[in-house]
This record gives C-alpha cells, sequence and structure tokens, in this order.
C-alpha cells in the first residue's frame, strides 16, 4: 500500500514537472495564432479568443524566412554529420590504437572542453578574416567539425566495444576501414544519436558567430533572421513566436529519429571508461 | 555493393558541399554603365543642393553596401531612387537585428571596400563609429542653414552624420478615459500645477486599492527626471561640458515632485507594474510620459487603445528648456571604402540630405520631428499627434550631445533606490553623480549643452 501512495506521488510530482516544463512551449505555440494586442493584453487566455494565421502569413515579409531555413538546415546537417564521423574515427583511434602520446592527445581533447567559447571569439574572427572566409558557409563549418566533447564520448563509447570483436574481424581478413564502418559504427549508434542531437540543436541556435561571419542577406542563417523581430523600441511577439514555432521542427524531428537511442547514448558515455 | 558505392556518394557530395561552402561571392560585379550625364532632372534641395544631371564614378559600374538596423524598404526606396537616376550604382541593403548591429558594424568597417560603405549611425555609438567616419563633402554652413540641429554635430569643423528627425517626450493620454472623468481639450494641462489636478480626476481607486493610475511614470525615471530639471534650469553637466551636475537644485526638485505624484496625489503606485507602456496600452494608466517612439509601440502592440498627445508641462510659463531630445541620425560613409565608393557614398548623401520628401517619409515612420527646416509646417508631420504636440515650442528643447549609457543607466538605478529602497534623493544622487564622473573620465565626451540658446541663463 505504502508503495502504492509512493508510486502515485512520484507520478504526480513528474507529471506536474511535465506540465511545468511544456506550459510556455505550449503558450508560445497557441500565442502565434494570436494578435499582438491579445499576447499582450491584461486578461490572459491559453487559447486564443480570436485565432489568427497572420503571424505565419506575413512572416516571409520580415525577411526570406524559408531562405534562411533552408540555410539553417543545410548548415545543420553539415556540421552535424561531419562531427559524428570525425568523432568516431577519432574516438576509435583513441580507444583502440595503442600508441605513444595517445593519452596526450586525448588530454589536449579535452582541454579544448574546458576554454570558454567567447574567449577565443576575438581570435578566431580575427583568422577567418585574414583567410578571407567571411560570408562563406565554410566559416561556419570549420570552427565546429571537430568536437571535443564528440570525440569524448565516442572514445568512451567505442573502448566498450570488446577487442577480441575486432581481433576477430581482422582475423577474417577485414581491414581497419571496414572494420571501422562495418562494425564499430553499426555498434555505436547510442552515441551517435546522442551527439546528433546535441550537435544538431548546438548548430541550430547558435546566434553570435553566424551573424559575425555571415553578411549577405541570401546566406544568413535563421537563428539571426529571428532577432528581426526584436526591433529597437517594440518587439513584433506574434511573429516571432510564429517564426519560433516552425523553426523547432527540425529539432523535434532529429530528436524523434534518434530519440530511442539519446538517453542510452548520454548514459554509455559517461559511465564507460 | 550499393553500400560502397552509396558511401562513395555521400563522401563526394560532402566534399563538393564543402567547396562550395567556402566559394565567396568573388565574381566581379558587371553592373550598368551610365553614358548620359544629362538626366533631364531638377536640382533639388535649398542650401544643400543635389543637380542630378552628372556622371557618379564616370559612369562605371560600382556597387555599395548600406547597413541598417530597421525599415529597410523605407531606406531602400531613397536608394532605388538614386539607382534610377545612377543606374551604374547599386546600393544593396543589408538589414541586421538592433541587438548585434554595433558588435559587428565596428568589424566590419575594417573590411575597406568589402565592408559597408554607408552604415546607419545612433548617434549613442558616435564614440565607437567616429575612427571610421568620413566628413561628409557638403559645406557645412548649407548643413546648418537647413537642418537646425546640425550646429551640434559639427567636429573640428567637419559634419560626419546629422539628423533627420528629433524625438523627445511627451504626456500619452487615454482618450477614453480622459472623456470618462469629465474632461475635454480645453482640459489639457500647461503646467505641473494643472497636471496634477488632472491626474487626481484621471484616478480611480476602489476601497484604497488603485484601479486606474491617473499618471505612470514606472519605467521612465530617468527620461521624466532629466526633463522636469532642465524645466527648473538645472543641466546636467558643468559647463566644461565634461562633468555631471545632477545633485542640483533642480533635479532635487524634479525627484521631489515626481515622488509626490505617487506619495502625495496618489495618482499612481511604484508598485503598479513596472512598465507604465503596457499598462497604458492594457488600459490601467490615463496618461503616461513617453517619448515619440511609442507612437510605433502602440500602433504595433494595443492599435485600438484611443489616445491623444500633448506637450510635456512646464513648471512656469518660460522654462529653461520643454526637455531634451535625441536625433534619429543620417548614414555615416566609411573611410576605408575604395575611392570609388567614397565618391558614390558622397554623391548619394548629398541627394538624401537634399531630398525632404524622402526625409519627410522617415519622419512619418518614426514620428519624429523634422530636422529639416523646409518641413517644419508640413501638413502631413503635424496630424502626427506625438510631432503635433513638440511642434509650437521646439526651438525651446536641448540635446544634451550623445550621452554615453552611463547617464541614464545610473539615473534608472538611482530611481529604482529612492523610489523602491526608499533611500535619500540628495545622497543617492550623489552617489550616481560620482559613478558617472569616473566612468565619463574614460570617455572622450563634451555635452553639446553649451549650444542651447538659452544656455546662459542656467543656473
Amino acid at each position: 500500500m505504502k508503495k502504492h501512495i509512493l508510486k502515485y506521488s512520484l507520478h504526480i510530482v513528474l507529471a506536474l514537472v511535465g506540465i511545468i516544463t511544456i506550459l510556455p512551449f505550449a503558450w508560445m505555440i497557441l500565442s502565434s495564432f494570436k494578435s499582438n494586442e491579445e499576447i499582450s493584453a491584461l486578461h490572459q487566455t491559453l487559447l486564443p479568443k480570436t485565432f489568427t494565421l497572420e503571424n505565419y502569413v506575413s512572416l516571409q515579409s520580415n525577411f526570406d524566412f524559408l531562405r534562411y531555413f533552408a540555410n539553417s538546415v543545410l548548415i545543420a546537417v553539415i556540421v552535424t554529420v561531419l562531427v559524428v564521423y570525425i568523432s568516431c574515427l577519432c574516438g576509435f583511434v583513441l580507444s583502440k590504437y595503442k600508441f605513444r602520446g595517445r593519452n596526450l592527445i586525448f588530454g589536449f581533447v579535452m582541454m579544448t572542453m574546458m576554454v570558454p567559447w567567447s574567449v577565443t571569439i576575438i581570435s578566431r574572427y580575427t583568422m577567418f578574416m585574414k583567410a578571407g572566409l567571411q560570408n562563406t558557409y565554410l566559416s561556419l563549418i570549420l570552427p565546429v567539425m571537430v568536437s571535443g566533447f564528440g570525440i569524448f564520448m565516442m572514445k568512451q563509447d567505442i573502448s566498450a566495444l570488446p577487442d577480441e570483436l575486432l581481433e576477430a574481424a581482422r582475423i577474417d581478413g577485414a581491414n581497419e576501414f571496414r572494420i571501422f564502418h562495418q562494425i564499430v559504427l553499426p555498434m555505436s549508434k547510442n552515441s551517435i544519436s546522442a551527439i546528433a542531437i546535441f550537435q544538431f540543436l548546438w548548430v541550430w541556435e547558435d546566434y553570435l558567430w553566424p551573424y559575425l561571419m555571415i553578411d549577405s542577406d541570401k546566406k544568413q542563417l535563421l537563428a539571426v533572421g529571428l532577432t528581426m523581430f526584436n526591433g529597437r523600441y517594440a518587439t513584433d511577439y506574434g511573429g516571432l513566436f510564429a517564426a519560433t514555432a516552425i523553426s523547432i521542427v527540425p529539432v523535434i524531428v532529429v530528436y524523434t529519429i534518434f530519440q530511442k537511442r539519446f538517453v542510452a547514448g548520454v548514459a554509455a558515455g559517461s559511465v564507460k571508461g | 555493393m550499393w553500400r560502397k558505392v552509396l558511401g562513395i556518394c555521400l563522401a563526394m557530395s560532402m566534399m563538393l558541399l564543402l567547396s562550395a561552402c567556402g566559394s565567396e561571392e568573388t565574381a566581379t560585379y558587371k553592373g550598368e554603365i551610365d553614358t548620359n550625364p544629362d538626366k533631364g532632372l531638377e536640382v533639388m534641395g535649398e542650401h544643400v543642393t543635389y543637380d542630378p544631371n552628372h556622371l557618379v564614378n564616370d559612369g562605371k559600374p560600382v556597387e555599395l553596401e548600406w547597413w541598417l538596423w530597421d525599415a529597410p524598404d523605407l531606406f531602400g526606396s531613397i536608394a532605388e531612387e538614386y539607382e534610377k537616376i545612377h543606374p551604374n550604382v547599386t546600393i544593396h541593403i543589408v538589414n541586421n537585428p538592433w541587438d548585434g548591429f554595433w558588435t559587428k558594424l565596428p568589424l566590419a568597417l575594417q573590411k575597406g571596400k568589402k565592408g559597408p560603405t554607408l552604415f546607419n549611425v545612433h548617434n549613442s555609438y558616435q564614440h565607437l563609429l567616429l575612427t571610421y567616419m568620413a566628413p561628409y563633402d557638403i559645406d557645412v554652413k548649407d548643413l546648418e542653414q537647413d537642418f537646425f540641429t546640425a550646429k551640434s554635430h559639427e567636429i573640428d569643423g567637419k559634419i560626419y552624420y546629422i539628423d533627420f528627425g528629433i524625438m523627445t517626450g511627451a504626456i500619452y493620454y487615454n482618450k477614453d478615459m480622459w472623456a470618462a472623468a469629465g474632461l475635454t481639450e480645453e482640459d489639457i494641462p500647461k503646467t505641473w500645477e494643472d497636471f496634477r489636478e488632472v491626474a487626481k480626476k484621471l484616478t480611480i481607486q476602489e476601497n484604497g486599492k488603485l484601479i486606474q493610475a491617473g499618471f505612470n511614470y514606472n519605467g521612465e525615471f530617468e527620461n521624466l527626471m532629466q526633463s522636469i530639471s532642465y524645466q527648473y534650469g538645472s543641466t546636467l553637466f558643468d559647463e566644461s561640458g565634461t562633468k555631471p551636475t545632477i545633485t542640483q537644485e533642480g533635479q532635487i526638485k524634479a525627484v521631489q515632485m515626481m515622488l509626490d505624484f505617487y506619495d502625495k496625489d496618489q495618482v499612481g503606485d511604484k508598485d503598479f507594474g513596472t512598465d507604465s507602456a503596457q499598462s497604458f496600452g492594457q488600459g490601467q494608466s490615463a496618461m503616461v510620459y513617453k517619448w515619440g517612439h511609442f507612437y510605433g509601440y502602440m500602433n504595433t502592440n494595443y492599435p485600438s487603445i484611443p489616445y491623444g498627445t500633448f506637450e510635456v508641462p512646464v513648471v512656469d510659463e518660460d522654462p529653461f528648456a520643454y526637455d531634451r531630445y535625441n536625433g534619429e541620425s543620417t548614414p555615416g560613409i566609411n573611410k576605408n571604402a575604395s575611392p570609388e565608393q567614397l565618391e558614390a557614398a558622397q554623391d548619394f548623401i548629398r541627394f538624401y540630405l537634399a531630398n525632404a520628401e524622402k526625409q519627410k517619409s522617415l519622419c512619418m515612420n518614426y514620428s519624429l520631428f523634422p530636422a529639416n527646416n523646409a518641413l517644419r509646417e508640413d501638413e502631413d508631420l503635424l496630424k502626427n499627434p506625438a510631432i503635433q504636440a513638440v511642434s509650437e515650442h521646439i526651438s525651446d528643447y536641448i540635446w544634451p550631445g550623445p550621452m554615453p549609457a552611463t547617464l541614464g543607466d545610473n539615473l534608472k538605478i538611482a530611481g529604482q533606490d529612492i523610489m523602491y529602497n526608499g533611500k535619500s534623493i540628495e545622497k543617492t544622487l550623489k552617489t550616481a553623480e560620482d559613478i558617472i564622473k569616473v566612468d565619463l573620465s574614460n570617455m572622450d565626451f563634451v555635452s553639446s549643452e553649451s549650444l542651447y540658446h538659452k544656455y546662459s541663463q542656467h543656473k
């Protein structure tokens, strides 16, 4: 009996926490169907009193929403694919190959995670400017295509694979390229999913670096476009909510694809060593 | 087998994508060539004139970028009109978010011809931009004759930007509440004494609880305080223009008057919401003190609220100044641009300043009193309540100069300390003054207060 009460109490607490977490999100989605006057009204309602699609219809008038959206998808996908592949490759080498300086290299990778991003931004900006990479997508891809976090995660995950399995493959005649692609990668799906979700999200919401590097309207990303709704004196909340509601769709899609393996992947990366 | 093919295809497409990502738009710009110097158009402007009948850059193609933070269509229409006259000049409008604009612009201005040639300026960021700016190639006297605020922007005999319009404070009132209190247009107060009586009539309390504020200045402490203290004749800076003087009698009286609105008259309350703009929009406050941009705020957020505007009341019939103003600036020119770009940019600026119609549309959009003397009596502009309210005494408004943020920020903190923490007015203003003094000592700031025509009358 006592066990049941505890169980139900826990469920109630979790349900409440869930509602509190999701409420602002739901409020934002529902508010995207309200007029600005209703959004800023004194008496707030969760559901729109007067339903309007105007915020969605007029999205394109503020900036080239569809182009920004497509640009963001392109960059996020490229970076995610690169980070996942490079992290797996480095993780495989650092966990399964024994060579002098291996720990030193891994320590160096770990150190890169400890340097705050804001410390390097000025030198990075100067470097990219001198290299003539401003206003190119390469400037958005290069700085993030090697991820210390990703390498750490994959090293932890791949090191748990039995060496005997790889040895057996070698005896059967598989070369290292084949072992990596046909044994290591398929067996690391959980961690790959976790990295993919994290990386996609980080690239998707990154604002300052894309804003500094990209000048052209045709190349700009959605995270920068969203700030256009914040004017100097007033904010178009309806437009902002509508744009944000659409902009989170890819994140949800990526999470839905990888979610089954996500938790397992995070847990694997954090406990194995 | 198919996996290998797929893998190779994926790798190749990734390589292709990456190489495409790296290709900057490096193709040589091939614009139109203009061979006709005689456009058959009339000379524009009064003192600052623009004769369109000439070739820019010898008619050879030239490309400029113009960076803005707002209204790309409106500013773009000026560029389009210019491009029609000079088809060899292409002006690309690049709209930026306000938040990041001042981080990115100084960096971009170092890029020479690859950076923006033209960029919109806000005078509070003058200290960041001046080192990158080229002076206007226009006679300073001509500018001063056409634009009544131009003199205040003169730096060592040169002008780098001026105002196309100015903004200041006014009282916004809810017309429905005004009528419900039995008030008419005749009751619009001219002095703070009358204003307090009107505010009392507009206040509604139920069981000791404030239901409708007659006057709400929450969130505007520092602006209203500066306005009233100018009326008393107390300037914000000393005669050298470099040291703050915010502990004078005028400032103390101004703060005391503001406290009295809430404590003695009980026409509002410091706890009646922190944002008077929102409170006005939500129909909870009958009168608020706001600057001209409030017109745009109301149009965006509360278009159905009926409101009117009147000039800020004064402490006596002949105040030192009614209020301070701030200008919205014309574009700056990047001195690091190429000679071809600089020539086109200078020509464009002359076109911009001689084009009163375009300045009018900008002033309409932002509810600004026009800085161009030719537009002073413009009927369309005077229909805007925010412009109309200040038009009568516009010459009696003072500009303290491109004020560093430290003044407003510290006055805001002082206001919170006085209103919410009950600290003494004198001590709190003194603390703010000391902090501002230290901040200003590290800046190259000189106030423009001494240019005000009644400056000799200050106390």
